[in-house]
């Protein structure tokens, strides 16, 4: 008879839904806030938008160790690839050194990390990679066990070239169904706007979220 | 290396040489034996001034309660503890060990040590042992950016937050701060909030028990408040088991004296014999 | 059925005013098989400090030896003797440094210290997680046992005299409930100016 639960001792996994959408001047990254072990919220106040240079952004899904573990290792090689470089890294850089360490590691790490950020070069980005270690750049872009809920809203809702508000909306309005379908994501939804000018953060509490027909 | 005159200079870090003879054994059918365990209710939270840590004091193994009254809030720095459940060894050693760390590092900057130092320290060190390393931890403290409060788990990840609870009473106490916390408590309300959700622990979930500990870490101030409150007294005893004297048969006896340990008083050095 | 039961064996030690007393079973065997009635499981390491190493028998006599070799080696280096704070402290790293494959002793260490003659008296896991109660520690195949008698019969501020009467009754009866310890007993109470060790005389079954 063991005292001590089992879920203790169970991997922490962000089962979760994230996003991140690319618009006029830049891109917006999206998360819910819950974090289980097996059925017990651990945390409902998660941020799994974790910074990582001023312009990029990651969202983490699967497990909150290895996810955290890999950002800050990320976080470190770029910080010190922009001393070299003397000017932000690109996004597609970031992207690249997620991949090299997701794909060394594939057979160990349970990783599913969306790089969102924005450079002079190429304005807003996305790069998903999935666990396995590929990476692929998208205009929108779904993570996590939410989001086979709501592909076919993406698919059919995204347009190029939004404004601003339009798709901050479009990004609350996914996360919000994704949430209400699926079990392992909830809480608040977490937004940040990456342009030009830096990071805006904002957040939309579980009783702002916008409701649908059955509500 | 090692030979027959010097048999071990011991090398850093984990040794694994008795793992192929377990694992021989264990294929043989001898289970291996669980190690002491503190299924334990640890919690902590932030206040107007600080931080509160809490935990109750009962280690187990298996289901024998092993220590009655444990110290589960250790020491990392003098303006930092951590409450420490799972496997009582790995939360005792990694806690000394990241200790011995912070107060290295506080030599080297000469500042006082962020927690936020603490806890990255700590969830690499847990990362790398990917879980095996059973410590789940509450960590709380205060520094140049005000109060901290981290829960980390064994295989390395972390969140920071207002309040936590750990262990395996988690959820009662979780319960207590769910419907009581809130921003900017007042201490005494804090210490009160805190000692509730252990004793909804101690009360509600087997693997916890015996007393409540609080520490109180203000900016500049500790309080380690060791047994705050004895939530469990036992009843006094109104008469003696106590056996007469010349009970327990005696084969044999033997008395070993031990003698003083005399000063030796070295004297100055005799003169070389120069012949 | 579990290693550290593979050859049987119960331990106890026990605080009093100014003394500590450490016991232990005499029984070596190899499962259900006695081969021995003569097997020392606590060791001398110091005038006032003795260990207790409960378990798998080879690995007691190999932390026995571990256990020597270190400490002899402070004592050339520092010139005094060990404190049983410093020993456990010591042999808890010991045992913590094979977390991932450890040796099967749960170790029990009472003593005085050397300068204050202060009692002292902890417990470990088998790796090397430090207990360290006011009043009794208990170590091997009879620890459920041990600690039910331990608990009834232990008061405080007892003399060296009712010290080994409280210590030899516990563990005497503790193991006649348990099959693979007993066969004879030893108790070694440590004061100040010496150390007195006794054979008990104990059920043979």
């Amino acid at each position: 008879m063991e005292l001590a639960n089992d879920w203790m001792n169970a991997a922490h996994s962000t089962g979760t839904s994230i996003m991140a959408a690319t618009f006029d001047g830049g891109v917006v990254v999206g998360a819910d806030s819950r974090t289980t072990t097996g059925a017990y919220i651990a945390n409902r106040v998660t941020d799994k938008l974790t910074k990582v240079t001023d312009h990029i952004y990651c969202c983490r899904s699967g497990s909150a160790a290895d996810t955290q573990a890999i950002a800050d290792i990320v976080g470190y090689h770029l910080e010190f690839h922009s001393m070299e470089l003397g000017e932000e890294p690109l996004v597609e850089v970031g992207a690249n050194v997620f991949k090299e360490l997701c794909y060394n590691y594939r057979d160990s790490l349970s990783a599913g990390i969306l790089v969102a950020g924005w450079d002079k070069k190429h304005g807003g980005q996305i790069y998903s990679i999935p666990i396995g270690g590929m990476c692929v750049k998208q205009s929108v872009s779904i993570g996590g066990s939410g989001s086979s809920y709501v592909y076919g809203y993406v698919d059919s809702n995204y347009k190029l070239n939004m404004t601003k508000d339009e798709c901050v909306k479009f990004v609350i309005t996914t996360l919000a169904l994704a949430m209400s379908r699926d079990g392992s994501s909830g809480g608040v939804v977490r937004v940040g706007i990456i342009t030009e000018k830096g990071v805006e953060r904002k957040v939309v509490l579980g009783d702002e979220l916008p409701k649908f027909f059955e509500e | 290396m090692s030979s027959i005159l010097c048999p071990e200079i011991p090398s850093p870090g984990f040794s694994f040489e008795n793992c192929r003879r377990n694992a021989m054994l264990e294929v043989k059918g001898h289970a291996m034996p669980k190690a002491q365990k503190t299924g334990t209710t640890i919690v902590g939270i932030i206040y107007k001034d600080g931080v509160i840590l809490g935990a109750d004091t009962r280690a187990t193994e298996d289901t024998t309660v092993a220590d009655k009254n444990c110290e589960k809030i250790h020491y990392l720095a003098p303006n930092m503890y951590c409450c420490g459940a799972g496997t009582a060894a790995d939360t005792e050693m990694t806690t000394q060990m990241v200790a011995s760390q912070l107060e290295l590092h506080r030599l080297y900057t000469n500042r006082v040590v962020r927690v936020a130092t603490a806890n990255q320290m700590l969830k690499q060190y847990l990362f790398r042992y990917q879980g095996y390393i059973g410590a789940a931890l509450v960590l709380g403290g205060v520094d140049s950016t005000g109060p901290n409060l981290y829960c980390i788990y064994p295989h390395g990840s972390t969140d920071k937050l207002p309040y936590t609870t750990m262990g395996s009473g988690s959820l009662a106490a979780m319960a207590v701060f769910e419907s009581r916390w809130k921003p900017d408590l007042e201490e005494a309300e804090g210490i009160k909030l805190v000692r509730d959700a252990i004793a909804a622990g101690i009360f509600n979930d087997l693997g916890s028990g015996s007393n409540v500990d609080v520490c109180v870490i203000k900016k500049g101030s500790v309080d380690y408040k060791r047994t705050y409150d004895e939530a469990n007294i036992k009843g006094q005893k109104q008469n003696s088991y106590k056996y007469p004297r010349g009970v327990t048969d005696v084969l044999s006896t033997k008395v070993v004296d031990i003698e003083e340990v005399s000063v030796r008083v070295i004297g100055a050095p005799e003169d070389m014999e120069i012949a | 059925m579990s290693i550290l039961a593979y050859n049987g064996g119960a331990m106890v030690a026990m605080k009093g005013e100014n003394c500590v007393a450490i016991a232990a079973d005499r029984r070596f065997g190899i499962q259900a098989q006695t081969l021995a009635t003569n097997f020392e499981k606590v060791f001398e390491m110091g005038p006032h400090l003795y260990v207790g190493l409960p378990g798998l028998a080879t690995d007691t006599q190999t932390v026995r030896e571990k256990l020597r070799f270190r400490k002899n080696l402070y004592e050339l280096k520092e010139n005094r003797l060990m404190s049983p704070k410093v020993f456990s402290a010591m042999l808890s790293h010991m045992l913590y440094e094979k977390r991932f494959g450890p040796f099967f002793v749960e170790p029990v260490v009472a003593g005085l210290d050397p300068k204050t003659y202060e009692p002292f008296i902890c417990n470990m896991d088998l790796i090397g997680c430090i207990n360290q109660p006011k009043d009794f520690v208990v170590g091997g195949t009879a620890s459920a046992q041990l600690y039910g008698m331990c608990e009834a019969l232990w008061e405080p501020n007892l003399g060296p005299e009712d010290l080994f009467e409280t210590i030899s009754q516990a563990l005497i009866n503790a193991f006649d409930r348990d099959a693979v310890s007993g066969w004879g007993a030893t108790v070694y109470i440590i004061e100040k100016d010496k150390v007195t060790i006794k054979n008990l005389k104990t059920r043979m079954d």
